[in-house]
């Protein structure tokens, strides 16, 4: 990566990223009450980021996925444990506390989310097929 | 008589006055001309006055040079003879001599002010530092704020002693029977003022940050301390101070004045400030408003919005100090009414507003113990020998004590000695407001009248005589006695029982914790190292025993403390579920970091993140299994981790925050849904840490309570979605009377309140 941007998993407060990610997108499941989605956040820039065990660069305050509930609606549609989150419906992720994000991920009038995630695996496949044109699915994106 | 004033050529002017009022007016004209303030510290009369038919008054004017009172002159007023005037030069001399102590007591403290005062803007022209800076410009600002108030104390003595003088005279001595009530001993401490930061405020992470240095000044009559001095900014959510101040004489109608100073601590202070030369001419020009301005600094109130800071706008010319100048951020006056033996609330006034420097975003609140012991409760009021007997019984039977007053009783033992011995009195008479008292007919034998104690115990009522010796006695123990009733009626509230002050001790340094980043790094885990295989034997021996169990229709033995347990959470069945799913969200985070530091791996249950100290304290931790899953592979691995953790877990002391949460949350966690019913089985593997954790849970400590509680009620509150936000964190009034405010509070202070919690959505 170049000097100017960071990169998306060693987030430096003021620089642009570049990231590599994926479209993910949830349906809610009606379960009761609730609309849930299946999985787990931790993260936030209000959280003590060395205890993150998903994150490459312990001073990432980004928001991961720590569990996804098999079977659930994060499962079938494609997210997977330890992804960062970069934006939820368009509202960025990275620099947001712990609630914010959760705020975002649970409203209640909305039964879609599209998330933008991001992780190791799938820098390192764009990079091995550098050349060939990427997947439909993942998109470079600039922060 | 004017050895503490170096003399000088005295100016005379003339005046007449037909009256003293008159008189008193055109003094009150002179002050205002003169813009100084007026001490009458001397009053010398010529004593040819009375053949000439006038009297001259003289008035020194003071002023303040470089740094020292002068007399730059004096104003000589003559009067014609009154009669006031004619007797003034004979009591002058006595009273000038008696009060002379209290004034020349007055000056000294006076003097000793300005030494401090001059040593502190030599401090704060000296120092570089700017913490150095900060706590030299707080001195700076009490002893200003002392000398402001003794200088008034001073001029109000002198004006007490014109008067006097004057309706002595004037009006016939009337009985003198002004009762007063006795003085007391005033405490402040614990102030808490709770700040109101927006929370985009709070969680934005610019670089700098806006850090103000504040204080509070108390006054109560001629007393003011200061607390020490406090740096807030946005990551603090309320000012503490910590010191506990104590006003040894005070009078039931005391005013406490409570005034919050800050200062910006920015890094140039000329960024807020006037421009120095400003400044400089606006302290040492005085026109008549500002005149009329400082004289109105001269009323009972440090503080006058002076718009050149804090340093001693009275005293001219006065150089301006550069350094930090605090202003008045919010102000209130706490009185008798407001003395309780708990922690109230009270309404601040706030001045300033956003634009300032010196701004914080306050509540408009403060929250502190005013606790007030009268001598009365605390000391002997009146003692001696007394024969007491009780009604009902036969006449002969005087006992014959002695006898102390203090407090709401009369304490009766047998000898003298056993006071000081401190014996058990014989026996008690409460002195109360109930009490009745009064002076029986004369006794016929010994010709002395009797007093009667009539109180009411339980619905009876219940009389004691007192007779003493002589006369004298009895008229002493009366008049001690209607003493008492009088100062039980004007202290109130504080004579229903002693209130405890605390005297600030010289505290310990507290223990310091190793800022390792958080509570968990202090946790040991006796598990063995390598936690991996460990796990996934554990796991094996436990799936393989459930489904032994399970075939064989026996349960395991912690299943049945799970199964009595019911019963007695039946009440809460749902609660006792969320407990269980309310551990697994620890587990998937520390599995994977095992490997990565396994002596780091907390135990369960204490890892729930609801610690949250901050204000912000919407604790999730829970990711109940979802409804869907089949299997608990990683899961159960997990909570058989938590198995192989000793089950003895240490309970937490959680902030106020969490356990108030915890007990909002315990209300709605019956009605909360909850994503899963737990399959009985792997749920039973949870079983013995929860149990083991409810015992002392329904022992209800006051001080700490379990985390998996909390993270029962964040369980609920985070599975009733985004649009509940859980109130638990705003919903907390401020007003928290609690036993262990202050060690949580240097918990919160001391502690790293980071944690990385994990939300379900």
């Amino acid at each position: 990566m170049s000097n100017l941007y960071g990169d998306a998993m060693s987030y430096v407060p003021g620089q642009p990223i570049a990231a590599v990610v994926e479209r993910v997108q949830i349906h809610k499941l009606q379960e009761r009450n609730n609309l849930i989605l299946g999985f787990s956040i931790g993260g936030g820039i209000d959280q003590d980021p060395g205890q993150n065990p998903f994150s490459e660069n312990k001073s990432d305050k980004g928001i991961y996925v720590t569990r996804i509930s098999p079977g659930g609606p994060a499962d079938k549609a494609g997210l997977m444990m330890g992804d960062k989150i970069m934006q939820v419906n368009g509202y960025d992720m990275t620099m947001v506390t712990h609630d914010q994000a959760r705020k975002k991920l649970t409203k209640k009038n909305e039964a879609v989310v599209r998330l933008l995630v991001t992780r190791k695996s799938l820098e390192e496949a764009v990079k091995q097929s550098m050349g060939v044109a990427p997947n439909c699915n993942t998109a470079t994106r600039h922060y | 008589m004017s050895a503490v004033l170096p003399k000088l050529p005295r100016v005379r002017f003339a005046l007449c006055a037909r009256t003293l009022d008159n008189f008193r007016g055109y003094s009150r004209q002179l002050q205002q001309c003169w813009d100084f303030h007026w001490i009458f510290s001397h009053v010398l009369l010529i004593n040819g006055g009375a053949s000439q038919g006038k009297s001259e008054l003289r008035f020194h004017r003071y002023a303040r040079c470089a740094g020292r009172w002068t007399d730059p002159g004096c104003c000589c007023v003559k009067a014609p003879v009154l009669p006031v005037l004619e007797s003034w030069d004979a009591r002058c001399c006595s009273r000038m001599n008696s009060s002379n102590q209290r004034d020349s007591d007055i000056q000294k403290k006076i003097d000793h002010e300005i030494r401090m005062r001059d040593g502190a803007c030599k401090l704060l022209a000296a120092c570089s530092q700017r913490d150095q800076a900060l706590e030299a410009a707080k001195s700076l600002q009490t002893c200003s704020t002392r000398i402001m108030a003794y200088m008034s104390e001073l001029q109000r003595m002198k004006e007490a002693q014109v008067m006097q003088k004057v309706t002595r005279r004037s009006s016939d001595a009337g009985p003198m029977d002004d009762r007063l009530p006795c003085k007391g001993k005033v405490a402040i401490s614990d102030l808490r003022i709770p700040l109101m930061w927006k929370d985009t405020e709070y969680f934005k992470n610019k670089g700098e940050l806006h850090r103000c240095a504040v204080f509070c000044l108390l006054q109560l009559g001629g007393e003011i301390f200061d607390t020490d001095m406090v740096i807030v900014d946005r990551t603090l959510t309320d000012i503490c101070f910590d010191n506990t101040i104590v006003f040894s004489e005070a009078s039931p109608g005391f005013e406490l004045r409570v005034e919050l100073y800050s200062c910006c601590s920015e890094d140039d202070y000329s960024a807020g400030s006037t421009p120095r030369k400003l400044a400089s001419k606006l302290s040492s020009s005085l026109g008549r408003s500002a005149g009329k301005k400082l004289r109105a600094a001269m009323e009972p109130g440090p503080c006058s919005p002076v718009s050149n800071g804090g340093a001693s706008p009275l005293l001219l010319p006065v150089p301006s100090v550069p350094g930090p100048k605090y202003h008045l951020l919010a102000h209130t006056t706490l009185s008798l009414s407001h003395v309780q033996d708990s922690f109230r609330t009270h309404d601040l006034t706030i001045s300033g507003n956003e634009e300032c420097s010196y701004w914080l975003p306050l509540y408009g609140s403060m929250c502190c113990r005013l606790a007030a012991q009268p001598r009365c409760m605390t000391q002997q009021m009146m003692s001696g020998c007394l024969k007491v007997k009780q009604c009902g019984g036969d006449p002969q039977s005087w006992r014959k004590v002695y006898a102390v007053l203090k407090g709401t009783s009369l304490f009766c033992y047998h000898r003298q000695e056993d006071v000081e011995a401190n014996v058990e009195p014989a026996f008690t008479i409460a002195i109360n407001k109930e009490t009745r008292i009064r002076a029986s007919d004369k006794d016929p034998q010994s010709k002395v009248q009797n007093i009667c104690i009539s109180n009411q115990y339980g619905g009876e009522e219940v009389m004691h005589t007192l007779t003493t010796d002589s006369r004298d006695d009895t008229h002493r123990w009366m008049e001690a006695f209607w003493q008492h009733f009088y100062d039980m009626s004007q202290w109130k509230q504080c004579c229903d029982d002693l209130m405890k002050i605390e005297l600030p001790s010289p505290r310990k340094p507290a223990p310091v914790t190793p800022k390792q980043g958080s509570l968990y790094h202090e946790m040991v885990i006796e598990s063995s190292d390598d936690l991996s295989s460990t796990v996934s034997d554990i796991l094996a021996r436990r799936l393989q025993e459930l489904e032994l169990r399970s075939q064989l229709g026996t349960s395991p033995t912690w299943m049945s403390m799970f199964e009595e347990n019911n019963p007695k959470s039946a009440g809460r069945p749902r609660p006792c579920t969320s407990r269980l799913s309310g551990h697994s969200p620890c587990t998937p985070h520390r599995l994977p970091r095992s490997p990565m530091s396994p002596h780091r791996c907390p135990q369960l249950g204490l890892l729930s993140s609801d610690i949250s100290l901050t204000s912000d304290s919407d604790s999730h931790c829970s990711t109940s299994p979802c409804s869907h899953h089949h299997g608990w592979p990683e899961p159960s691995s997990n909570f058989s981790l938590m198995s192989s953790s000793p089950s003895r877990l240490r309970p937490r002391t959680l902030s106020l925050d969490a356990k108030l949460s915890t007990l909002r949350g315990r209300g709605s966690g019956g009605g909360g849904t909850f994503q899963c019913p737990c399959q009985p089985a792997p749920s039973s593997l949870l079983a013995p840490i929860p149990i083991s954790a409810r015992s002392p849970l329904s022992q209800r400590s006051t001080q700490t309570t379990l985390s998996c509680s909390s993270s029962t009620s964040s369980n609920s509150s985070s599975n009733s979605e985004g649009s509940h936000s859980p109130e638990s964190s705003e919903g907390v009034p401020f007003s928290r009377p609690s036993p262990a405010r202050r060690s949580l509070r240097n918990l919160r202070a001391r502690l790293d309140p980071r944690n990385w919690l994990q939300s379900q959505v």
